[in-house]
């Protein structure tokens, strides 16, 4: 009989020549080391690589994991962790627009440093490429490589701030552009080198000019609630981030106040905010980075209420489903709510379905049993409504499992949390700037069982 | 485009090139510029294009930036493979070493260090000195990594040169956080790799690394670090002792800030600095959990999903440590519809673990809903949820509601889990019968299908007979059904507790009971005949007896074995931070070693990797299995386990992602070929191979001639017997007799270890193990000198084939290193006549 009994020699055969190691616990050397980085296409093509540690990591690896990640043909979303232990390297991965970032490690490392460093790659490319898509990525493969280049080296993360990457390496767009103006002459940047890899602060360059000095800063929060069976809001919070755009010049300091900070109830920040100045006086107090960037993120707990109600109603019997859904505005926000959208997830069990509204359209999708409802705006005049009769599969009389809803919608102008900033200071420069703030909510993940 | 077209167009490519080497034309480096672009883009989409590279090397000479860059990615790809070329390239970039724009320099050096050449490290030395001492802080930091490339090309020349000394000197002194950061990276790596090499001095450098005077000029300029960097510095931090309390709570001061940083690779491994400094201070550890807590679950829910799910596995860690701490945060483990199922496993675990008697109501509650969850699996776990908890807590009345409805939600999987879960309550709390058994009593038995579901149903039958009326009638519609009935399980406990009613129920059941026997005396599953002949022998002693044996008092089952182990809790300190949290196994149980030393030049073939290296690069599926703690067990043994490994196929998060299944596949396979071993031959491994090549003479599958296997003095033992801990004792205790590494054209084909293994035991080498998958495959064999004693005189080698490359690497040891060469002139030629 052959036994595969080669792991556990080899468990022994580890043993033995690690043995000294082991011994004390030999952890100490952290070996952050992303071996590589492949870019996928959506349908796994391997659109780049790039190896970090001399030796190539072979490409075969990338066939394997789409074939892990997609079980069988009709599944299109990938169905494994961000991480994954394959035969012989650990494969993380993080999906933006369809395209797969995937990274090797050979050795463990902080998980963390890898998914976000790969999600901080997809965000720069984002913001060199002008988006990101499978052409984009495959026409710009030069500037790709040289992004990657400065953004890690030997398996380490450098720098990952687009404002410093930028100093070292032109936008597609701005190269052409460059080199159509001073035909023939190199397109080096080297006279801004120095000055930003030995910043004080390091996510900003020194010498910024703009010919017109403004910042913006947009107040974007998600609301994440689910309503049980019974009607109950079983949890609602809310998710915010404030995003700024900064177009300044030289180094100026921002300062930033809301009303009621005191309903925040976990913050983190960019690294540019001081955040003993918070902790005394709860005050954004920082150097901005130029461009955009995410100041800050907060959560929001246990909120009570959700801006529009979604009342569903099923009743079985005899193989027919019969579905009303009522939708309304539960409470007044100040602003009107927008983009109103329903998507009701038909289970398995539901041969068809005749759904028609009063108000807005409904899209059935047959293939995924998603049904679409928009509504936009409530009208004034009358409440919208959604009914009609599923039909059941041949031997099933009532319906078993119930139906979830998905709730989209979008308030301009106000924040669902009610917090609020007062104002805006620049200091430190001698010009006056325009300061601009504006507040959007959006349904996060807005769930109704039904 | 096909492959012609290709050749065609890199010959173009090449004559371009050159025409384009010497000119100093206006405008020649946008021409350039775009012939490189296309070169690149074929190296992109994986064409070889190295063909190209003295042309490409000609080209070098360029003011332009971004040509430079594409130059210098061509060669980084392409040197290790043609060194003879690379050491044109040194000429080019030992010059822009020196050019005036630092980034050049910076660029450069760093290719300079990435062509990964042994015997161009000399040319390396003098510009890593210079771009140590630059004036730009660009190069310093391209530098300080480059120390470590050479350290890992050369390590020798690195610490002959005195580098560690000047990162040393850096780290502590340079005011640019990158140098200082690339540095730290630098030191940590070689001071690793250096214990296996003279470890007095590793240590002590370590030691100084992690001195107090160190780690604190760190932590004071912690702001300045990009967040790579702090999460290397703080990495660091975490392995530093503080010398007391006082201490510890001055590091944590100063880090407080970083749980608030936007980067969660910062924000873990600032927790994993503050569990560690807390570890021996129950009550301020305590604290700790508390202020982490709200970044982690801020974490979990604003990011992206891969983050989410990251986050959430250490938190898992966290909830599982203190469940406690989060009873009022419950609500954060509510799935969510669109999350994946391996999200919504977690979560569930995670909710079955914070459950206490306040939160008990919200959180059956809401499991309850998954019941009815699309997702069969999800709604199959968290009935057992329920159950987990239900087996904790004391609200029996609202737990009983929730079985009634999942009763009636008549879907025959939440039925099946249901009964299984009342079974176990049962069990635990015998004085809930009562309430429980009303539930039951109301399942009809045909909607129950599952073995488990019908094998629990049957045990309540039997156990609780008085109790329900019917009973008796029920458990004989089971009866009849015996021959239809598929599941051994199922028909064990029928016997049971068909044995049991009669005790109870005499009269009523007395006919079945003949019927049960008797069907169970001719069942074709050992077992069951056992236990059928059993209950009848002891019915013959008497009905007393036979009822003291089958059915005496129980006493309620206190814990379940399968609860949490304590060990798994103590993880948090271990592996915070790790990715064995994110895989969900602990890192004992996979892989764990650590790139030290130089990194091994040979590429990569496949997924396996080969070479020297081969003791680290195991198949992590193996070690799992090497870990399981059945090393004791005899060789069957050790199978089932296998076996059972593959089906829980814990190792991985999909059944399929493990290597168990091509492991495994030697053994099904030949059970397949030989159906019906006799028991005889079966008993140990050595007969069994003998009985193999018997087969095989007979099947004719092999047409060699056994008489003369190769020319040599040595003979061999026809039947060398070894077992698996002796062969493993030799392995660990001999030293390696020789390593041959040669071509083998006749394995190509080679697309499962079987026929090699079978070719190899014709000639008197036995297999001890198997393993791999196309294009590699791993063996070990055995063989034994004809004339020595049973204990000595073994050959044991280890044998790598890659059927893509046609190689083979041979690792030999023997009992007597002097018959070595000759056996492996033996086993050589054994190897090459294969096939034919």
């Amino acid at each position: 009989m052959i036994r595969p009994l080669i792991f556990f020699f080899s468990f022994l055969l580890l043993l033995v020549s690690n043995s000294a190691e082991q011994g004390h616990e030999d952890r100490s050397g952290l070996a952050i080391m992303l071996h590589c980085v492949f870019i996928l296409s959506d349908t796994g093509e391997i659109m780049l690589e790039k190896h970090w540690m001399g030796h190539q990591v072979d490409r075969s690896i990338c066939a394997w994991f789409w074939k892990q990640a997609h079980p069988s043909e009709r599944q299109e979303t990938i169905q494994v962790p961000t991480v994954v232990a394959a035969p012989t390297y650990y494969v993380l991965h993080i999906v933006r627009e369809g395209i797969t970032f995937l990274a090797c490690a050979k050795t463990e490392m902080p998980p963390l440093l890898g998914i976000e460093f790969l999600g901080r790659v997809a965000d720069v490319l984002t913001e060199y490429l002008g988006g990101l898509n499978e052409d984009l990525v495959k026409d710009n493969f030069v500037i790709i490589y040289q992004l990657l280049d400065e953004m890690m080296d030997h398996g380490f993360p450098l720098t990952t701030e687009p404002s410093i990457l930028k100093e070292m390496i032109l936008p597609a767009n701005l190269v052409s552009r460059v080199i159509s103006v001073v035909t023939g002459t190199s397109t080096t940047l080297s006279s801004t080198l120095p000055s930003t890899t030995s910043s004080s602060v390091p996510w900003r360059a020194s010498g910024i000019k703009h010919a017109k000095n403004e910042v913006y800063f947009d107040l974007v929060e998600e609301m994440d609630a689910t309503v049980n069976k019974d009607g109950f809001l079983a949890r609602c919070e809310v998710y915010g981030e404030v995003l700024g755009s900064s177009r300044l010049s030289g180094m100026p300091d921002v300062s930033l106040t809301f009303t009621n900070p005191s309903i925040l109830n976990d913050v983190s920040f960019h690294p540019c905010v001081r955040i003993q100045a918070w902790e005394s006086n709860q005050k954004l107090s920082f150097v901005p980075p130029d461009g955009s960037f995410k100041l800050m993120s907060y959560r929001i707990k246990n909120l009570k209420n959700t801006p529009i109600y979604v009342r569903p109603q099923f009743s079985s019997g005899g193989g027919v489903v019969t579905v009303t859904v009522m939708v309304g505005i539960r409470a007044n926000v100040g602003k009107p709510v927008d983009n109103i959208t329903l998507q009701l997830v038909l289970p398995p069990s539901v041969a068809s379905s005749d759904l028609t509204a009063n108000h807005g359209s409904v899209l059935p999708n047959h293939t995924t049993k998603v049904t679409t409802w928009t509504i936009g705006r409530i009208p004034k005049d009358k409440a919208p409504c959604l009914s009609g009769k599923l039909q059941l599969e041949a031997g099933l009389e009532r319906l078993r499992e119930y139906p979830t809803f998905l709730v989209g919608f979008k308030i301009m102008g106000v924040a669902l949390s009610g917090l609020r900033s007062d104002r805006v200071d620049i200091n430190r420069v001698d010009y006056s700037a325009y300061r601009g703030f504006r507040a959007v909510t959006r349904a996060g993940n807005y769930e109704i069982r039904s | 485009m096909n492959a012609d077209n290709r050749k065609g167009e890199l010959v173009d490519l090449k004559s371009q090139l050159r025409q384009l080497a010497g000119s100093r034309q206006p405008g020649v480096e946008d021409i350039k510029r775009e012939l490189y672009k296309k070169v690149i883009s074929y190296m992109t989409i994986g064409i070889d294009v190295s063909s190209l590279f003295s042309e490409m090397v000609m080209c070098s000479a360029t003011s332009d930036l971004v040509l430079k860059k594409m130059c210098y990615l061509y060669v980084g790809n392409y040197a290790r493979g043609h060194p003879e070329l690379a050491l044109l390239t040194i000429n080019f970039l030992q010059k822009d070493c020196h050019d005036d724009d630092p980034m050049i320099r910076g660029l450069a050096l760093r290719s300079l260090c990435s062509l990964r050449v042994k015997n161009l490290v000399e040319y390396l030395v003098g510009p890593l000195r210079s771009g140590l001492k630059d004036g730009n802080g660009y190069v310093r930091t391209v530098a300080a990594m480059g120390v470590l490339k050479l350290y890992h090309i050369a390590p020798s020349q690195c610490t002959d040169n005195e580098f560690p000394a000047m990162l040393r000197a850096l780290l502590l002194n340079d005011p640019d956080a990158q140098v200082v950061a690339n540095c730290l990276c630098a030191l940590q790596e070689i001071y690793a790799a250096e214990v296996n090499i003279s470890p007095e001095t590793a240590l002590r450098d370590r030691e100084h690394l992690l001195s107090k005077p160190v780690i604190y000029s760190l932590l004071n300029r912690i702001k300045d670090f990009t967040e790579w960097a702090q999460c290397l510095v703080l990495d660091m931090v975490s392995k530093y002792i503080p010398s007391d309390s006082d201490e510890s709570f001055d590091m944590m001061n100063i880090l407080e800030d970083r749980l608030q940083h936007t980067n969660s690779a910062v924000v873990l491994a600032t927790i994993k600095v503050f569990l560690h400094l807390t570890i021996s201070m129950a009550d301020v550890h305590q604290q700790v959990y508390e202020r982490i807590k709200a970044p982690l679950l801020t974490l979990v829910n604003s990011g992206s999903a891969e983050q989410t799910y990251a986050v959430l596995s250490h938190l898992h860690l966290l909830v599982l440590r203190a469940p406690a701490l989060f009873s009022n945060d419950y609500k954060h483990f509510y799935c969510r519809y669109s999350d994946p199922t391996y999200v919504k496993k977690l979560k569930l675990e995670m909710l079955t673990a914070v459950a206490n008697e306040s939160n008990t109501y919200e959180i059956v509650t809401e499991l309850s809903e998954y019941a009815a969850n699309v997702d069969v699996a999800i709604a199959r776990e968290s009935i057992r949820a329920v159950g987990k908890i239900a087996l904790q807590q004391y609200d029996v009345n609202a737990i009983v509601d929730r079985l009634l409805q999942f009763l009636e939600m008549e879907k025959d999987y939440v039925t099946a889990e249901t009964l299984v879960l009342v079974k176990d309550l049962l069990r635990k709390y015998p004085q809930w019968s009562h309430d429980c058994i009303a539930v039951v009593g109301s399942v009809s038995s045909k909607a129950v299908t599952e073995p488990k579901a019908k094998a629990a149903l049957i045990w309540m039958l039997g156990e609780y007979a008085y109790d329900m009326p019917d009973a008796p009638y029920i458990l004989e519609g089971f009866v009849q059904n015996w021959t239809e009935e598929n599941s051994a399980e199922v028909r064990l406990e029928l016997l049971t507790a068909i044995t049991k009613i009669f005790f109870k129920r005499p009269p009523e059941s007395i006919k079945m009971l003949g019927a049960a026997l008797s069907a169970g005396l001719a069942d074709a599953h050992q077992d069951v005949h056992d236990r059928a002949l059993l209950y009848y022998r002891l019915l013959q002693q008497g009905v007393e007896v036979a009822e003291r044996v089958v059915n005496p008092a129980k006493q309620a089952v206190s814990v379940f074995a399968d609860t949490q182990s304590s060990e798994i809790k103590d993880r948090i300190f271990d592996e915070f931070n790790s990715l064995s949290v994110v895989y969900q196994q602990p890192s004992y149980m996979f892989l764990d070693k650590e790139v030290r030393g130089p990194i091994e030049l040979v590429e990569d073939t496949g997924l396996l990797p080969m070479g020297p290296t081969t003791t680290d690069d195991v198949l992590p599926s193996q070690l799992v299995d090497a870990n399981d703690n059945d090393l004791l067990l005899g060789p069957s043994d050790k199978e089932d386990s296998i076996v059972a490994a593959s089906n829980g196929s814990h190792a991985y998060n999909g059944p399929d992602l493990s290597g168990f299944d091509s492991l495994s596949a030697p053994q099904r396979s030949q059970s397949a070929a030989f159906p019906t071993p006799t028991p005889q031959v079966a008993t140990t491994p050595a007969a069994t191979s003998t009985s193999l090549l018997d087969f095989d003479d007979l099947l004719g599958l092999n047409t060699y001639d056994v008489s003369t296997p190769a020319p040599s003095s040595l003979k061999l033992k026809a039947k060398p017997s070894l077992d698996p801990q002796a062969f493993q004792r030799k392995w660990g205790q001999l030293a390696v007799a020789s390593t041959v590494d040669h071509t083998l054209a006749n394995v190509a084909a080679l697309s499962t270890p079987q026929p090699l293994i079978r070719h190899m035991q014709a000639n008197l080498v036995e297999v001890m193990a198997s393993g791999g998958k196309a294009p590699t495959f791993k063996f070990f064999f055995y063989a034994q000198a004809a004339d020595s004693p049973p204990t000595s005189g073994f050959f044991l080698v280890e044998l790598i084939v890659n059927t893509s490359t046609a190689s083979s690497q041979v690792k030999i040891k023997a009992d007597d290193a002097s018959l070595a060469p000759h056996f492996q002139e033996l086993f050589l030629a054994t190897l090459g006549s294969f096939g034919f």
